[in-house]
């Protein structure tokens, strides 16, 4: 692979910005007031549960959807009156959409074709990127002749020919089976390693990508963005309950806020209240790895209500005045009895207070 | 799956060649038997001669084949061009000028052949266009005819395709010109071919219009055969529609081989 | 923000789709819609001149439009009928009795769709004709001089005939709706000892409804604007509508009246094929 920074005709430099996109179809709003903005070489992952409106996210920057209002940028320039092809753009969709009629070679020339590359210098560009998705010896072959996941390398070579600034990903490896989608991973954070100024715009509904791939994760839902953050931020310190619940697993716990500390069910907990009011109603968010077992601070006492083995960890779950709370334990000795009384802690700088059902707006 | 018993199924498979057999078959081979026989009066025909053929295949009915030829070939090219280009251009359509694409591209098929004939005839026996008692009657009428059906048959192709295959094209930078030429006539090549095909075996099997329309000089194979029959020379006639039956299937054959060649999965 | 100079001409440039559905419009204007509108004005443009609704007067009281006016329709309907009956029996077989040579017996009704309508006429007057081979093996048996079969030249002739080419119209989007019937409900439907007529009746004829709906109603369009079979017979008695139009043009040179009966079987076939289509859109088929 020759180093980065070449581009070819009609490729636009990176960096992509949704300014107050909306889209709807029939009344129906699917995108609502979407502002975000991804940087030059950032891989930034849309994250949310089907009809989170993130696919229509990803294809109002393709060009396919017109936003009722707002504008999409890429690379600074106001792209959202241009049709899908001036807009110089990569693209993976979920069923690689290779051309069937084409060899692989082709496929991959087919960009660089389209936009008119000096002919001398397609050849070296279609060896390339399929050198950097490992299928150079496959460029003879016909789509069908190859496996799911040789395929979506070819769809990926295709899209990376042009050396567009700005390659968007729409659940690239939801076909292909769990074995495979972690070796592709692997291989994605590699090509982002080797192509440092590509944005990537990457749509999935599994945490585990957005979790391992992103720079930053924007989480949607129901046609809104919720949170946008680090992995990290968005794990450690989740704004809603939804991002709480749906990057990673999360006890919610409904507590009411007082001075200096939150009540839950009977149990004074103590944690950083910021500058919620007293008398508030509010939901804190602790991650069962962080809760221990035994006494502690922050105690709560209940009864066991089940006890699941998962290898190396328990998951217990106690019943704390009728609200269940998890904890994953490292492999215990002695497994509690279910019916028998239990007593958890965490650390108050574990615990998030959160706005309650900021998702349920 | 529905009938178990060994004798069930002896029973209604033997219904079913008892109906089947006499109704579709038999015709078929009554007509092949006829062009060979001298003479049919009985239950079968007797003797032996190729002389039908030898009638079938020279003079005005060899002229009456490449005729046909002419006409379905440039009928159903025509008909594939506008039929098919009106298909694709009404897939791009919002719903109401599809609907009115739909709508007038199928009235050919609802308008009887014989009102089609008529109504050709009327327009193009007076100014400012005066092609009666010519050839480009016949198939200028065939092709009114069979584009319905090429459009018919491309639009459902078109619906069938995937469009990721166009957006896949277009994020690549392909403009719309370049999609269609490089990825969706390809890709429907094998409608394409089966909607010439099908625009082929009608217009060689053309009767109705034709007989409203067909100069001296340009008489087709189903316009000869009723010729044949009409004056008692039945297996003539037969031998005629053997003839037509043949050059049917056979550029229907050719045409699925190039099918099979265009498509990938 | 600024955009370059190729984005501003691509904008100016780019065609409404519309524009690209014209020019087919334009070729078929002139080779269909202009000859359809001249025999609409025909019809009402009596030799006499001038502009009057006398050529409908005098055809709608004439004897012999009557006559093929309820001719065509019986026919069509009895076709119709007929072909339903057939075509869901054989498809039910095909499908669901499955015999070695099933595959062939499908491949061969694709052909045998192929093929031009007349060609059953002709096959019919070798097998039913005064001297075909019904006739003929009749004479040979009895030793009669002539055998019993006349009805070629009768309704009847004309009416085997349309079921015979017609069938397969039905036949074929029975055979695809069955192919996606799942079996698995016949075989919890014969385990639950349903016999099989109770299972055609409940299980697969609801199934088949929409397809014999848009087969019925496509062989009654066909079989109203049917010309060759009628044409073959020869038969003098047997006035369609179509074979009135072409009597009334060709062999009368009556144009005014042809473009009367037209307009009569125009509106008739356009009405019933809009059925057919709203039908066939409705069940997918």
């Amino acid at each position: 692979m020759t180093g980065p920074g070449m581009t070819s005709p009609g490729a636009t430099p990176g960096g992509i910005r949704f300014d107050q996109v909306s889209v709807a179809y029939d009344g129906n709003t699917v995108l609502d007031r979407l502002d975000l903005t991804v940087e030059p070489g950032e891989v930034m992952a849309l994250l949310g549960p089907s009809g989170s409106g993130k696919t229509t996210a990803l294809r109002a920057v393709a060009g396919f959807v017109r936003p009722s209002s707002g504008r999409v940028f890429l690379g600074g320039r106001d792209v959202t009156d241009l049709p899908p092809h001036r807009r110089g753009i990569g693209m993976v969709v979920q069923q690689y959409a290779l051309f069937p009629h084409m060899r692989v070679a082709d496929n991959v020339a087919f960009g660089l074709k389209a936009r008119k590359a000096p002919k001398s210098g397609i050849p070296q560009l279609v060896a390339d990127a399929l050198e950097l998705v490992g299928m150079a010896s496959y460029a003879g072959r016909y789509p069908r002749e190859l496996s799911g996941g040789q395929q979506q390398r070819v769809a990926i070579a295709r899209a990376l020919a042009t050396r567009p600034g700005v390659l968007l990903l729409d659940e690239p490896l939801s076909a292909l089976d769990a074995q495979l989608r972690s070796g592709m991973l692997t291989e994605l954070a590699r090509l982002h390693r080797e192509l440092p100024d590509v944005s990537i715009l990457y749509v999935t509904h599994d945490q585990v990508e957005a979790l391992t791939l992103a720079d930053r994760i924007a989480v949607m839902d129901r046609a809104r963005l919720q949170d946008c953050g680090t992995p990290q931020e968005l794990y450690r310190s989740p704004r809603t309950e939804f991002t709480a619940s749906f990057v990673g697993n999360a006890n919610l716990l409904p507590v009411t806020v007082a001075d200096g500390h939150v009540d839950f069910a009977g149990h004074q907990l103590t944690v950083s209240t910021g500058d919620v009011a007293a008398g508030v109603s509010a939901t804190l968010c602790v991650r069962p790895h962080l809760v221990g077992l035994g006494a502690g601070p922050n105690a709560l006492t209940g009864t066991v209500a089940e006890v699941q083995w998962r290898g190396s960890t328990h998951r217990l779950y106690v019943d704390v005045e009728g609200h269940r709370v998890k904890a994953d334990l490292r492999e215990l000795r002695e497994t509690p009895a279910i019916g028998a009384p239990a007593t958890l802690h965490f650390a108050t700088e574990d615990a998030v207070l959160l706005p309650v059902g900021a998702a349920d707006e | 799956m529905l009938v178990h018993s060994r004798a069930g199924k002896l029973a209604v498979r033997g219904v079913f060649l008892l109906l089947f057999v006499p109704l579709f078959a038999v015709p078929l081979l009554v007509i092949v038997a006829a062009s060979v026989s001298t003479n049919w009066s009985g239950a079968f025909p007797s003797g032996v001669t190729t002389e039908h053929y030898a009638a079938a295949t020279s003079g005005d009915s060899l002229k009456a084949l490449t005729t046909s030829l002419v006409t379905a070939v440039s009928a159903s090219l025509v008909a594939l061009l506008v039929g098919g280009w009106a298909a694709l251009a009404a897939a791009s359509l919002r719903a109401r000028g599809k609907r009115f694409l739909d709508m007038l591209f199928m009235l050919p098929v609802a308008v009887p052949s014989v009102v089609v004939g008529l109504a050709v005839l009327v327009a193009f026996s007076r100014p400012p266009v005066l092609l009666n008692g010519t050839r480009w009657i016949v198939i200028l009428a065939h092709t009114v005819l069979v584009t319905a059906f090429a459009y018919q048959s491309v639009s459902a192709a078109a619906r069938r395709l995937d469009p990721m295959y166009e957006q896949a094209a277009a994020s690549l930078g392909a403009r719309p010109s370049y999609v269609l030429w490089r990825v969706k006539l390809p890709l429907l090549l094998p409608s394409l071919t089966a909607a010439a095909g099908l625009c082929f075996a009608l217009s060689m099997g053309e009767l109705s219009a034709t007989m409203m329309l067909y100069p001296p000089d340009w008489t087709p194979l189903p316009v000869r055969i009723f010729a044949a029959t009409d004056r008692g020379s039945l297996f003539t006639g037969a031998a005629v529609a053997v003839v037509l039956m043949a050059t049917t299937l056979l550029v229907l054959l050719a045409v699925s081989r190039i099918r099979t060649r265009a498509s990938y999965r | 923000m600024s955009s370059t100079g190729i984005a501003d001409k691509g904008r100016t440039r780019r065609v409404p789709p519309i524009v690209w559905a014209l020019p087919p419009v334009v070729v078929l204007a002139p080779a269909f819609l202009y000859p359809l509108a001249l025999v609409v004005r025909q019809s009402f443009s009596p030799d006499e001149g001038g502009t009057s609704l006398s050529p409908y007067g005098e055809v709608f009281a004439s004897q012999s439009f009557r006559d093929a006016l309820s001719t065509t329709v019986w026919l069509a309907v009895g076709s119709t009928a007929g072909c339903l009956v057939l075509g869901f029996a054989l498809a039910l077989v095909i499908a669901f009795v499955p015999f070695p040579g099933g595959k062939a017996v499908a491949r061969f009704i694709d052909v045998f769709l192929s093929f031009p309508s007349f060609l059953i006429t002709l096959a019919l007057l070798f097998m039913y004709g005064t001297v075909g081979m019904a006739n003929g093996l009749w004479t040979d048996v009895t030793g009669a001089d002539s055998g019993p079969f006349h009805f070629l030249t009768t309704p009847w002739g004309v009416l085997l005939a349309e079921i015979t080419f017609f069938t397969p119209f039905v036949m074929r989007p029975l055979l695809a709706a069955f192919s996606g019937l799942d079996t698995a409900q016949l075989e919890v439907a014969s385990s639950l000892g349903a016999r099989p007529a109770r299972i055609v009746r409940q299980v697969i004829l609801p199934e088949a409804l929409p397809a014999l709906a848009a087969g019925g109603s496509l062989v009654l369009v066909m079989s109203l604007n049917e010309f060759g079979i009628v044409l073959f017979t020869g038969a003098k008695d047997v006035t369609t509508l179509p074979m009135l139009v072409y009597g009334k043009a060709i062999l009368e040179s009556d144009y005014p009246a042809a473009c009367v009966v037209a307009v009569v079987n125009i509106a008739i076939s356009v009405g019933l094929y809009s059925l057919y289509r709203m039908v066939s859109r409705r069940v997918g088929a």
